[in-house]
C-alpha cells in the first residue's frame, strides 16, 4: 500500500515536501489511522495527532485524497493511491500533519458556547419538553474536529473575520435552546457582513462532516431568524 | 452583561440580493410570454413591445433588479478576495458608477424607443 505524507518541521526545513511511503497492510477493515501507525513504526519522526480512533473525539481530521476526514473512520478500502495525506488546509503548520487549530477556536470562544439564563438557578435542572429538547439534534453532536471549517472557501478567504461553519453551528445550537436567554445578543453579533455573511451556501462543510451534520442549515435558520426580526 | 455586537449590516443586502431575484423570476418568464404572443417579431414589432408605459416601468424595474443584483453579488466577490481596502472601495465606485450608468441608460433607450 502507496501513501504520500505531508512532512514539514519549521524548525528545520525550509520547504513542506512529500513523502511516499509503502506499508505492508491488508487494506480489508482498516482505516487510514492504522496506514499512518504502521508508517509511524517504521518512521518514528511523523508527527500526527490521534486518540479515541472510533471517531468521537476530532483530533484525527486531515486532508486525504484532497477531502477532510477523521483518519480513524476512513476505510482504507476504495481510496486511490498513492493515498495522499496532508494537514487540514489554511491553518499554520506546527509539524507535519499537526496544524495549529487557535483560529478555529477563536471562532468558537467568540459565538459563547454555553447557556446563558441569568434566572436563579433552579433546585434541580432547567427542564425542557420532548419538542424543545429535539431542537438541538444534528446541533449538539459536533466533535470540533475543523474538517468543515478548512474545508470551507469562505473560511480560506477570510479566516480571521468569517466565524465558519463549525462555530456558527454551535452559534445556532445555543440560539434554539429554549433555555438560552441571549438569543438577541448572540443574533446581534451574526449580524455582520463578514462572521455570517461571507457562507455562500457552497455546502463543502456539509459534504465533509463526519458526523452527518448541516451547517449550512444551521446557517440558513439564523438567516431566518435574523430577517424575521429585522421585518 | 458586555455584548459585542456584529456591524448591523449584511442582512440588508443579501435579503436585497434575493427580493430582486424574485423581480427577475417574475419578469423574465412574463416578458417572453408577452413577446412570443406577438410573433413573428421584426425590429419594428420588437420596439412596439416597449411603447405601453406598463411594459417601460416593469422592464426599468426588472433593469433596476438586474443590476442591483450584479452589484451585490460583485461586492461579495470583492469582499472575499479584495482585501487591500483602497483597491475595494475603488472597484466599489468604478461599478457602482458603471451600473448607475447603465441603469440610466436604460430608462433612456426605453423612452427613447417610442
Amino acid at each position: 500500500m502507496h501513501l504520500r505524507v505531508y512532512r514539514y518541521n519549521p524548525e528545520t526545513d525550509a520547504q513542506p515536501r512529500m513523502q511516499d511511503y509503502t506499508v505492508a497492510l491488508d487494506a480489508r477493515g482498516k482505516m487510514v489511522l492504522d496506514a499512518l501507525l504502521a508508517i509511524k513504526e517504521q518512521d518514528d519522526s511523523l508527527a500526527f495527532r490521534r486518540s479515541c480512533r472510533e471517531g468521537v473525539c476530532g483530533s484525527d481530521g486531515l486532508n486525504i485524497n484532497g477531502v477532510n476526514a477523521l483518519a480513524c473512520i476512513t476505510p482504507l478500502e476504495g481510496l486511490r493511491q498513492p493515498i495522499e495525506i496532508r494537514p487540514l488546509p489554511r491553518l499554520p503548520v506546527i509539524r507535519d500533519l499537526v496544524v495549529d487549530l487557535s483560529q478555529f477556536y477563536r471562532h468558537y470562544r467568540a459565538v459563547k458556547p454555553y447557556l446563558i439564563n441569568l434566572e436563579p438557578e433552579p433546585e434541580r435542572e432547567r427542564l425542557q419538553s420532548p419538542a424543545e429538547r429535539t431542537e438541538l439534534d444534528g446541533l449538539y453532536e459536533c466533535i470540533l474536529c475543523a474538517c468543515c471549517t478548512t474545508d470551507c472557501p469562505s473560511f480560506w478567504w477570510n479566516p480571521e473575520r468569517f466565524l465558519g461553519p463549525a462555530a456558527l453551528l454551535q452559534a445556532y445550537r445555543f440560539i434554539t435552546d429554549s433555555r438560552d436567554q441571549a438569543t438577541e445578543e448572540r443574533l446581534d453579533f451574526l449580524e455582520d457582513p463578514y462572521r455570517l455573511f461571507r457562507c455562500h451556501g457552497i455546502m463543502n462543510c456539509v459534504e465533509v462532516c463526519p458526523k452527518g451534520l448541516n451547517p449550512t442549515a444551521a446557517i440558513g435558520k439564523i438567516k431566518h431568524l435574523l430577517v424575521k426580526r429585522a421585518l | 452583561m458586555r455584548t459585542v455586537a456584529g456591524a448591523r449590516h449584511g442582512l440588508g443586502l443579501w435579503l436585497w440580493q434575493r427580493a430582486s431575484a424574485v423581480v427577475m423570476a417574475l419578469y423574465l418568464p412574463a416578458f417572453a410570454l408577452y413577446a412570443a404572443s406577438y410573433a413573428p417579431l421584426d425590429y419594428m414589432a420588437w420596439r412596439a413591445l416597449f411603447a405601453p408605459l406598463i411594459v417601460k416601468v416593469a422592464t426599468l424595474i426588472f433593469s433596476a433588479a438586474a443590476l442591483l443584483h450584479a452589484w451585490i453579488g460583485l461586492r461579495e466577490i470583492l469582499l472575499d478576495y479584495v482585501h487591500l481596502l483602497g483597491v475595494r472601495l475603488a472597484l466599489y465606485l468604478v461599478f457602482g458608477l458603471l451600473y448607475a450608468a447603465c441603469f440610466v441608460w436604460a430608462a433612456a433607450i426605453l423612452w427613447g424607443a417610442a
